[in-house]
């Protein structure tokens, strides 16, 4: 009896009431393609449209400080340019060191802490949010923190090791081209570990406890655990983190830009700085363009590249 | 044999404290020191034997960077961009991360691996185009410029995030109430967003720290003190005029305050999501 008044009859009103509108809408079969279109049209206005302008860009003269020279085609003038640049060479080397140093060291770290986190010992749940923490710090306050802290002058962690007699005296950490990419790698493994940690936690959640009853069991060790069953079963979201912190640490010169500015002398620039400093300072977008194209291909060869093997040891 | 195995794991429970604990202080000690120095006098951060404790509180440095430095402005701008990022990533990432979580569709693979790759694209080879564009169209140096810049890394990561949490709602209830006449719409924002309520909020907490934290876009995308947002107000104080330690370290405080008040209220729930898309993904 109930649903013969349900739905209610429609009224002229129901014809212009927009949520009623709305409501019919949701059910026909484009309903999916109208939620996605909003988010759709946004994300090819701010990020595909920009990055083909820029893909084209570093094939045309473009500098906003001379526009005399014009915006001509220059086909692959700035790629030939890069071939011959030393500069290009030694930011190509730095962005392997400061990718695989940073990555081994987060990834090392993050697996520790996510292992001894797992064990889900009683007053961890706080070092868990103790630990995670930097990784929510922006990059601008972890930079000075730490710049802070290594003061060549008035910096704890010089007074720290002079005190235990690590160090002699006091050492200006980024003022020596020996020791700037090295410390720029601490700041940047202290700040990104913990995503290691996350995400690492998370895959062990997903681990079934019998796997490590068996192999007690079966007399296995902590380790041989550990190199037996955890790492194979995390396999793909080590694989995964690996994708992601790469792609963050080639793509964003942040830190090193506060932290270094790519000196002393070239000794910490990297690719994503010397194209940022190439748009910011010299104006000079097509050259910068060709070095943000070549970042981009480079990653893509390394994803692929990665996938594919990590894809292959499963087998 | 039970003994060594007990003996073994009170070991392993030991060393899983002692290195949570030394990392937690690694972790916690330069926030630790920063806020030790934005309470320190001039004459005990620049010392020539270094000053553990502060022998004097002060807050004369907070009170200097609040009043002398145009911080509060900086501060603001970065509340509007934050909220406009936020806004619209509700708006339109929250309908979209629904649609990918509740229908299969051609192309719907596609379409979220799409929103995945967008995140490899050099952050420069998008500013820079974006600043030509932005100037064009007069957003350039504008709160809304920045923010809807800010949309092109964000989004994406907000729909893939607010998509774990949806799927993680029960499907059934959703069921319920289309049987008793309510059409996808109601259900959508009757049933499921409600549901999924904390996980949407821990969604936008966590675009919003980004929003907040985010230094390149904004170097590069405004120019004058209207529009400055305060990672790039700040840094500029370091390099213009020598920034006092002791200004720089309570400027550095109460930026990331915010940060670790949020942080600290959602922790778990964002945890969760974060870990969700990525394991999905």
């Amino acid at each position: 009896m109930s649903r013969a008044a349900y739905p209610p009859p429609r009224t002229i009103w129901d014809g212009i009431n927009p949520i009623r509108m709305i409501g019919e809408l949701s059910e026909t079969r484009y309903w999916m393609y109208l939620l996605l279109l909003p988010s759709a049209m946004l994300i090819t206005a701010v990020v595909l449209y920009p990055t083909v302008y820029g893909m084209q860009m570093s094939f045309r003269e473009m500098r906003l400080n001379r526009p005399d020279l014009g915006t001509d085609w220059v086909l692959f003038k700035h790629y030939a340019r890069m071939l011959a640049d030393p500069i290009f060479w030694t930011s190509l080397r730095n962005t392997a060191v400061w990718v695989t140093s940073s990555i081994a060291l987060e990834f090392l770290i993050g697996l520790i802490a996510a292992l001894a986190l797992n064990r889900n010992l009683p007053g961890t749940k706080l070092l868990a949010v103790l630990i995670l923490l930097p990784y929510f710090l922006p990059n601008v306050v972890a930079g000075h923190m730490w710049a802070l802290m290594l003061d060549p002058r008035m910096g704890v962690i010089n007074d720290l090791l002079v005190k235990t007699g690590l160090l002699v005296g006091y050492k200006a950490w980024f003022a020596d081209p020996a020791t700037a990419m090295a410390a720029a790698i601490i700041v940047e493994t202290w700040h990104s570990f913990p995503f290691f940690t996350l995400l690492i936690m998370a895959g062990l959640k997903g681990i079934p406890a019998d796997l490590y009853k068996a192999a007690d069991i079966d007399g296995a060790g902590a380790l041989a655990q550990l190199r037996l069953i955890t790492l194979p079963m995390l396999k793909t979201i080590i694989a995964a983190a690996v994708i992601l912190r790469v792609i963050g640490l080639v793509n964003s010169p942040d830190l090193l830009l506060i932290l270094t500015s790519g000196g002393p002398g070239r000794s910490t620039q990297v690719l994503s700085l010397y194209a940022f400093q190439m748009a910011y300072k010299d104006f000079n977008f097509g050259y910068a363009g060709a070095l943000s194209v070549v970042m981009f291909v480079l990653l893509m060869l390394f994803a692929w590249a990665y996938i594919r093997l990590s894809k292959v040891n499963q087998d | 044999m039970a003994q060594t195995r007990s003996g073994s794991k009170l070991l392993w429970d030991v060393i899983s404290y002692a290195v949570l604990v030394l990392l937690a202080l690694v972790c916690v000690f330069p926030i630790i020191w920063t806020f030790l120095t934005s309470i320190k006098v001039e004459e005990d951060i620049v010392t020539r034997e270094m000053v553990y404790f502060p022998t004097r509180f002060t807050f004369d440095w907070y009170v200097r960077l609040w009043s002398q430095s145009g911080y509060p402005v900086l501060v603001m701008n970065s509340l509007m961009v934050t909220s406009l990022t936020v806004l619209i990533c509700l708006l339109t990432g929250t309908i979209a991360s629904y649609a990918f979580s509740r229908f299969h569709f051609p192309g719907r693979t596609q379409l979220m691996l799409g929103y995945l790759v967008v995140r490899m694209f050099p952050a420069v080879l998008m500013i820079i185009p974006l600043f030509i564009v932005m100037r064009q169209v007069g957003l350039l140096d504008s709160t809304h410029g920045l923010a809807i810049a800010y949309t092109s890394f964000l989004l994406p990561l907000f729909v893939w995030m607010l998509k774990g949490f949806f799927d993680a709602a029960p499907k059934e209830l959703e069921s319920a109430a289309r049987i008793d006449g309510s059409t996808r719409l109601g259900a959508m924002f009757r049933i499921v967003i409600p549901i999924a309520r904390n996980g949407l909020v821990a969604t936008c907490v966590f675009v919003a720290i980004a929003a907040w934290n985010e230094y390149l876009f904004a170097l590069m995308l405004t120019t004058s003190q209207g529009s400055r947002t305060w990672p790039v107000g700040l840094q500029l104080m370091v390099g213009e005029f020598q920034l006092p330690w002791g200004m720089l370290a309570a400027g550095g405080m109460i930026s990331i305050l915010p940060v670790i008040v949020l942080f600290a209220i959602v922790q778990r729930v964002m945890v969760a999501g974060i870990t969700a898309g990525a394991v999905k993904g």
